[in-house]
């Protein structure tokens, strides 16, 4: 009964999502028609869609205006049913009958899926089959996708949500060793560098390169690989380098680990710089024109399924052992567990995913260039795993999006220098952001030492039960 | 075995045949737990060598400053170097508890027990990530279980390990040690900190897996009823020498292991 509702709920709000998704998406297409339309047609148009039309218009020159007008026909064409129920008016039929409509029917459903999701949720909290997950997860995408369209894409909003989405990759990642394995690796920025190259230089497409590597006669590589084969390209370089790193470093028992990738991280943001390897990386000179991406949606696909891996990673019987290594590692030696082998494989693996951020963050600036991959940006990703929590994933992803989000927008006030009644108020200058930040991580890390979720996860039955202390039942 | 100026042990030579039940026994500071260590590869003997079942597994000379120390002596007798670390011992089949409990101080009695059951494993990476090795996770967790049953832990599982009482903590490092499938069982103190209650329980309880799981034990142990009770041999050492050694009674009568353990000299 409990699994029926559940299952119900589910598929009604997977329809309302896919209505709205729909609804949002056709007058995504309907928007262009109507803007190329005359205007007159338009008379009854509701505010908000004049008022995107008049934008574009404003933007478009004269020339291109009556180009893409030109072109009405083709476009008619394909909305050929709607037009010919409804004739001449049919563009404003359809959006104004069958949009709303459409719209009302999609949000009505998904109110009354979520009321009985919400009913169930506790039954759903321990229901932990991977349906449940694909579709909590398909939920997410189609939110980021509605917000996306509602917000638009260049809006601070989905700004902050998709970078958001590659540092928690990279936090979580970098969680991974610090948090799991307790291993102690600064060298986060490195791999990134090593991991955004390498996607940035394979991706460039063949007839920019004479522009991009300007001073190297187009460089060396003179071919361009398909987006996703060069994400995982940029995971794998990511990760031998640690694989060269763990071989001599991992065997010592101290924590030589963090001294040695910090050094790597510098070293190789100076080699990528060198003017000797120009043909490849440019020199100095920034890496630009390769393939990026323009919805969130691409980060959130590539981070949410990196994530996913590392999740069932972490709860697979390797992640156990490395947990156990954390915990001690002379009992996780005695119970069998190759110390060496195992640390190996989580630095090589959290590196991969640092790669994979690398190569993230590249298509987010859409530009390259090793300088801008300082030991601060290491400090930063640690600082994200800090306020999350150690070994607490959510925590992780939670505390990126704050980050971000604190960083990028609602800390940029402080940037601005503000007169109010011809008084300026003192300290609000260009920095000071940084420094408030500096102070709100010092609170931070000295009050809430074990981040916003310590080393537990987010669930849904934690809201639920009344907070049972594990260690509180047996007292010998 | 020798840190820096201390010999811990000295020319100790131990035997434990298959399916005995042998004590090492000797005052605080004798060398028991330096003997355990270098049995698992947690130390390498400066100078010396491990047989199991007629295989050398751990093998050692003197080497670097230890060269000096050891000159004119035996140390030709191990030209050999086998230095594994403790989780190939460990693989081979023998298990250790430790004096000073080393439980995962984070993780539950159960998943304790279950990460023992990593070394036996037949999935890699990718498939246990991925989750091919279905069949194989259901298995370990079994097992796991079966072990906290063993110990009689079983209702305890979902406990922090570090929120039990103390001896239900040495049990569940037994239950660990258990999991890994041994042959050999090398119990340090396992007794310690417990009344004469617990320890006449565990008595039992050491022999009983002993017989169900058709294993050999090695114990260390203070409580010397317990000792008494269950051991086909005792070795007593001190200052990392061997003083005596036999049956239960022919030790407790040995006039020098009174001595060692009273800590004077009547003479
Ligand atoms: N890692 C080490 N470094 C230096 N000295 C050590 C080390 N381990 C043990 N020792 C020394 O070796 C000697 C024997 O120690 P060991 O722990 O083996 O004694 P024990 O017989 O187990 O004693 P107890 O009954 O107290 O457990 C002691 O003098 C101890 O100080
Ligand atoms: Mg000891």
């Amino acid at each position: 009964m409990k699994k029926a509702k559940i299952v119900l709920s589910l598929l009604l709000i997977i329809a309302a999502v896919a209505l709205v998704g729909y609804t949002l998406s056709s007058q995504g297409d309907l928007h262009d028609l109507v803007m190329r339309l005359d205007p007159q047609n338009l008379a009854a148009a509701d505010s908000r869609m004049q008022k995107a039309r008049d934008r574009v218009l404003d933007g478009l020159p004269e020339g291109d205006r009556t180009k893409d007008l030109r072109n009405l026909d083709r476009y008619l064409e394909g909305y050929g049913p709607q037009l010919e129920l409804d004739g001449e008016n049919g563009l404003e039929l359809f959006v104004y009958r069958n949009g709303p409509s459409l719209l009302a029917a999609g949000i009505a459903l998904a109110v009354i899926g979520a009321a009985l999701l919400i009913t169930q949720l506790k039954a759903l909290a321990k229901y932990r089959k991977p349906a449940v997950y694909l579709a909590l997860a398909a939920l997410l995408y189609a939110g980021v996708y509605i917000v996306e369209n509602i917000a638009g894409a260049s809006s601070m909003l989905m700004t902050v949500l998709k970078k958001g989405a590659i540092y928690a990759l990279i936090a979580v990642s970098m969680n991974l060793l610090n948090g799991f394995t307790g291993l102690f690796s600064l060298g986060q920025a490195g791999f990134m560098l090593v991991g955004a190259y390498t996607y940035a230089i394979f991706t460039i497409a063949s007839d920019s390169r004479i522009q991009v590597y300007q001073y190297y006669d187009g460089g060396l590589v003179q071919f361009a690989l398909p987006t996703l084969v060069a994400i995982v390209l940029a995971g794998l370089v990511a990760a031998f380098f640690a694989y060269l790193i763990g071989l001599p470093v991992l065997r010592l028992k101290s924590d030589y680990l963090a001294i040695a990738t910090l050094g790597f991280a510098e070293i190789i943001r100076a080699i990528f710089q060198y003017d000797g390897l120009g043909p490849i990386t440019n020199g100095s000179n920034l890496l630009r024109k390769f393939t990026t991406f323009d919805t969130a949606l691409f980060p959130f696909a590539v981070a949410g399924a990196c994530i996913a891996l590392i999740v069932l990673l972490i709860h697979s019987t390797y992640g156990r052992s490395f947990k156990a290594i954390r915990d001690d590692e002379v009992a996780a030696e005695a119970m069998g567990i190759n110390l060496f082998r195992h640390k190996q494989m989580s630095f090589v693996i959290s590196s991969f995913f640092a790669g994979v951020g690398g190569a993230l963050l590249a298509m987010y600036q859409t530009t390259v260039q090793a300088s801008a991959f300082k030991a601060s940006m290491t400090y930063e990703i640690l600082l994200i795993v800090v306020i999350g929590g150690m070994g607490s994933i959510t925590g992780s992803i939670l505390a990126s999006f704050l980050f971000v989000a604190s960083s990028e927008w609602w800390l940029r006030f402080l940037d601005n220098e503000l007169v109010i009644g011809g008084v300026q108020i003192p300290l609000l200058r260009s920095g000071f952001r940084m420094v408030v930040f500096s102070v709100v991580i010092m609170v931070m890390v000295l009050f809430y030492r074990r981040g916003i979720m310590g080393d537990k996860e987010f669930n849904f039955s934690s809201l639920f039960k009344p907070r049972v202390k594990k260690g509180g039942g047996v007292r010998g | 075995m020798q840190f820096g100026g201390v010999v811990a042990v000295d020319n100790l030579s131990l035997h434990v045949e298959q399916g005995e039940i042998v004590a090492l026994i000797g005052p605080n500071g004798a060398g028991k737990t330096t003997a355990f260590n270098c049995i698992t590869g947690v130390y390498k003997p400066t100078n010396g060598q491990v047989y199991y079942q007629d295989q050398l597994i751990v093998s050692n000379h003197p080497q670097g400053k230890m060269k000096a120390l050891y000159a004119g002596q035996n140390k030709d007798a191990y030209k050999q170097v086998l230095e594994p670390t403790p989780d190939r011992i460990t693989k081979l089949g023998l298990a250790r508890t430790f004096q000073n409990i080393r439980l995962f101080k984070t993780q539950t009695a159960f998943e304790n027990v279950l990460i023992a059951t990593h070394l036996h494993r037949t999935s890699n990476l990718l498939t246990a990530t991925l989750r091919l090795n279905h069949a194989e996770e259901k298995r370990m967790r079994q097992h796991a279980l079966d072990m906290l049953e063993v110990v009689g832990l079983a209702d305890l599982k979902d406990e922090l390990a570090t929120s039990l009482p103390y001896g239900m903590q040495r049990r569940l490092e037994i239950a660990r040690a258990l999991a890994t499938k041994p042959r050999l069982l090398l119990l340090d103190e396992p007794a310690a900190g417990m009344n004469p209650q617990e320890t006449d329980d565990l008595g039992r309880f050491i022999v009983d897996i002993k017989q169900r799981f058709d294993l050999t034990v090695f114990l260390i142990e203070h409580h010397m009823d317990l000792v008494m009770d269950i051991s086909d041999r005792i070795y007593v050492i001190d200052f990392g020498r061997l003083i005596a050694t036999g049956r239960p009674d022919e030790v407790q009568d040995n006039p020098d292991v009174i001595t060692a353990y009273l800590g004077v000299d009547e003479e």
